[in-house]
């Protein structure tokens, strides 16, 4: 279906991101695309529908062809009778504004006649259980019934290949799951070819056909699941477990490690500690806090307590009120009624100047902060506005991201660089609260590892956290206290254990691979597993 | 029956409130009566505030309110700082001592001095008259939704239609770029003083370009622009005649608004819409393009478009043909 023949590819004079790549997908072949953050996978997938280069610019040689036809060189809309793409925010992509315009833009551009597009379009709807949605404004849907939509119409037009972008980058564990699954059935029902970038292999390895991973060093190679995961450095933790035990061929899904830990029992030893804790001095308590917007309440009388050296996991589906609800602490949103109270004071009425050095809120969007043109000006900037001793946001961006050229432009670095860079500025004042709202959208395993080590760091150092996420192995990496949010309302407040375990109502991939009462992370694991011995 | 019409205003042909807006800056941009220019703005106001949908695009029309009351300021502010004098008769609004600066060859500039009625006022209506302008184009883009009106354009005339709907999209993506920015950078605690300001609006427009380039880049890959059976030399000719006529529009209106060349501004455009049109009926039949939900003109639309003609036609076209008839 597609055939990639010595395909090179470089942006201006710099290195090449791909050299000589050969490579050939079946039809109905499903394919995960990975690899570490910048190492050219969204470039690579560009490729195949000529937005690169005639929109990311660069340079391509070599041989690409669709379903049998040369299309090297062609521009996007000549790859678009072949090849639908989904990227990864729906509503920036869009270019209809109901549902039924969406759905059949692509059909009126190929030329579609009007009786065609009407039949194909009852059966989309469908197959893509759009119902009662036709006439719906895009604006109004929720995350996944907008990547819906987007995959609808990117296949809508008859197109037998679908490339995506991270598209499950925005949505929630359980939405990503139906979109992963959705796509598994394209493939097997309708033989459509999937290429699928993602960073949450987890949702994704147990159903694709093959991996493709870009190396950043130039290579693309193509492999079965289950070779790719033995070599490939960014593993989710079901993986990771059947390295620890041991276990060949590896697993891809914690239903397997069960099965096979059932028939060859490993004796886990596992240290079940949690992380010690400063002896409860409190920083914040939230008090009956809520936000409501017209006639939905976002936030319903939320209340918490904080303490010094906590982390709080605030976990929830998409639209739970997660994000409101630290705008809300924050006091520079919206809040209708209830308290955040500090040793300080009361968050709403501290000046400006005071709340910086209370507690800092780090948005969705990081690098929304940064606004000047080189790395070292952020950080001088932010020393001098901090009032802080020259080097003080410099020295903390070392210590969370490493060593990164100081003339950078923060848009130039990758997505954790970014966050790490705004931390590090956020952070310049000392505030002792911490509040990170979805501070993993975008980052690799290796970033979020990264991610997690300095969360640990600043818990250590006694700052009180609070973490908004959907992502439920990240929240395991770093939480000392969960938080549930459901519409607004706090269903469920715990130690980890209690959330994540096996009874638990998120349970992890390891709660759910070994069944093993309080033991949910991977880190809990002693060395003796580690080392991969069996008893 | 309230709540009808403004369903009808909200659903017609996106052109419409396009055509209405330009109507109005025209109208406004010619007359010389504060009267008229006074009720340009209400008009474009109370349509723009009745008919307008939750969109985002439609959030826009404070910060459009803002940017004319700003520009009728500075107009004012600027006459009274470079003011020519009082001529005999007039009667002096503001006493202010003047400034004089020697130039050098016995010139000398003056700033300040006494500023009379009559210079206020004209500063006054100049300004006035600018922002019924700004007001008329707000309306259109709060009105109409700018993803239909691209869906209405001609395909023939890829290149500007796109270049077109990626500027139309602008502004109000920028101001919803704009409000997001603000709102994360408070969490910096700098929203005051002029650094504040080159801080909110260089990632707020990296954001809208991103944005725009991603929804060209969208349109792109679904489509947008194939030329179905039309040869290559056929296109540039088509691409050259659209960006003439396009050119020819731009350059006409202005002459018409702002200088007084009506002979040449109108023939100027009509020959721009001439062209614009052969350039569609040449490329229509050849246009693999189809549409599923043809977008039709109502009665409401008609209605607009006409009582927009025939304001334009009593209140500029009519006292300009009598001018050139007397002449």
């Amino acid at each position: 279906m597609i055939r990639i023949t010595d395909l090179s590819f470089r942006f201006g004079s710099s290195d090449l991101l791909f050299q000589r790549v050969n490579l050939e997908i079946k039809p109905g072949e499903f394919s995960l695309i990975c690899g570490p953050t910048g190492s050219g996978k969204s470039t690579f997938l560009r490729c195949l529908n000529g937005l690169a280069p005639h929109f990311t610019g660069g340079n391509l040689r070599g041989r690409i062809e669709i379903a049998g036809q040369d299309l090297t060189g062609a521009k996007p809309h000549d790859f678009a009778p072949h090849v639908g793409f989904v990227n990864q925010q729906p509503e920036g992509a869009f270019v209809a504004d109901s549902v039924e315009g969406e759905l059949v833009y692509g059909m009126e551009q190929l030329g579609f006649d009007r009786e065609v597009m009407a039949s194909r379009l009852a059966e989309i709807v469908e197959r893509f259980d759009l119902r009662g949605l036709l006439q719906s404004s895009l604006t109004e849907l929720s995350g996944g019934q907008q990547q819906r939509v987007a995959i609808a119409s990117a296949v809508a037009g008859g197109q037998k290949i679908l490339v995506l972008d991270e598209p499950t980058s925005a949505l929630d564990a359980e939405v990503s799951a139906e979109i992963i699954a959705l796509l598994r059935k394209l493939a097997s029902d309708e033989g459509i070819t999937i290429l699928l970038a993602e960073h949450r292999l987890e949702r994704a390895l147990p159903l694709v056909d093959s991996v493709i991973v870009v190396h950043g060093d130039g290579s693309v190679t193509k492999q079965l699941p289950t070779e790719a995961i033995r070599e490939y450095r960014l593993v989710p933790p079901v993986v990771e477990l059947s390295r620890i035990f041991d276990l060949n061929p590896g697993c891809l899904t914690a239903q397997q490690v069960r099965e096979r830990m059932r028939e060859t029992p490993a004796h886990v030893e596992s240290a079940v500690t949690q992380p010690e804790q400063f002896a409860g001095e409190s920083a914040l308590s939230v008090s009956d806090l809520a936000v409501t917007f017209g006639a939905n309440k976002a936030v319903d009388s939320v209340s918490f307590e904080l303490q010094r050296g906590q982390v709080m996991a605030i976990m929830g589906a998409n639209g739970s009120g997660k994000t409101s609800l630290l705008w809300g602490i924050q006091a520079s949103g919206q809040r209708n009624s209830g308290t955040a109270t500090t040793p300080w004071g009361e968050t709403a009425k501290l000046s400006t100047e005071e709340s910086l050095c209370v507690l800092t809120l780090v948005p969705q969007r990081a690098s929304d902060l940064l606004f000047l043109s080189s790395v070292s000006a952020e950080l001088t900037d932010s020393d001098r506005f901090a009032k802080a001793p020259a080097n003080t946001t410099a020295s903390l961006f070392q210590r969370f991201a490493g060593r990164v050229n100081p003339s950078t432009h923060p848009r130039d670095l990758s997505a954790g660089q970014q966050l790490a860079l705004v931390l590090a500025i956020q952070l310049a004042k000392d505030a002792g609260i911490l509040l990170l709202d979805e501070p993993t959208r975008g980052l690799d395993y290796e970033a979020k590892r990264q991610l997690a080590r300095i969360i640990g760091e600043l818990r250590e150092a006694g700052k009180a956290i609070a973490v908004a996420t959907h992502d439920v192995e990240f929240a395991t990496l770093i939480a000392t206290d969960v938080l549930v949010l459901e519409n607004g309302k706090v269903t469920q407040i715990g130690k980890p254990d209690q959330i994540f375990g096996i009874d638990g109502p998120l349970p992890s991939e390891v709660s759910k691979a070994l069944g093993i009462r309080g033991l949910f992370a991977v880190a809990q694991l002693s060395l003796e597993n580690k080392s991969g011995e069996r008893s | 029956m309230l709540n009808k019409l403004k369903l009808l205003g909200q659903t017609c042909h996106p052109a419409t409130w396009w055509l209405a807006g330009i109507g109005l800056a025209i109208i406004a941009g010619q007359s010389s009566s504060l009267l008229m220019v006074v009720s340009c703005i209400a008009v474009a106001l109370a349509c723009t505030m009745f008919f307008k949908t939750e969109a985002a695009w439609a959030q826009s029309i404070r910060f459009y309110l803002g940017l004319s009351a700003f520009v009728v300021l500075v107009r004012v502010v600027f006459r009274v700082i470079f003011n020519g004098g009082i001529a005999r008769g007039d009667v002096v609004a503001l006493e202010i001592a003047p400034l004089r600066f020697g130039l050098g060859f016995g010139t000398e500039l003056q700033l300040f001095g006494p500023v009379s009625v009559s210079t206020l006022q004209a500063a006054t209506l100049d300004g006035l008259r600018l922002s019924a302008i700004i007001l008329a184009i707000a309306m259109a883009t709060t009105l109409s939704n700018p993803r239909r009106l691209l869906k209405s354009t001609p395909a023939a005339l890829y290149e500007v239609a796109a270049a077109v709907s990626v500027a139309i999209n602008l502004a109000p993506q920028l101001i919803e770029s704009l409000q997001r920015v603000r709102k994360a950078r408070s969490l910096r605690g700098r929203n005051k003083g002029v650094g504040a300001l080159t801080s909110i609006v260089i990632p707020a427009l990296e954001d809208t370009m991103d944005r725009s380039l991603q929804l060209a880049a969208s349109m792109d890959a679904r489509g947008f622009g194939r030329r179905g059976s039309l040869t290559n030399r056929q296109a540039g000719l088509t691409r050259a005649l659209s960006l003439f006529s396009a050119a020819g529009f731009g350059v006409g209106t202005y002459l018409l608004v702002a200088t007084d060349s009506q002979v040449w501004a109108v023939s100027l455009l009509v020959l721009s819409g001439a062209l614009m049109f052969s350039v569609i009926r040449i490329t229509a039949n050849r246009n693999v393009k189809t549409t599923f939900r043809k977008q039709s003109l109502g009665w409401f639309d008609y209605v607009v478009i006409a009582s927009t003609g025939l304001f334009v036609l009593t209140s500029v076209a009519a006292p300009a043909i009598v001018g050139l008839v007397a002449k």
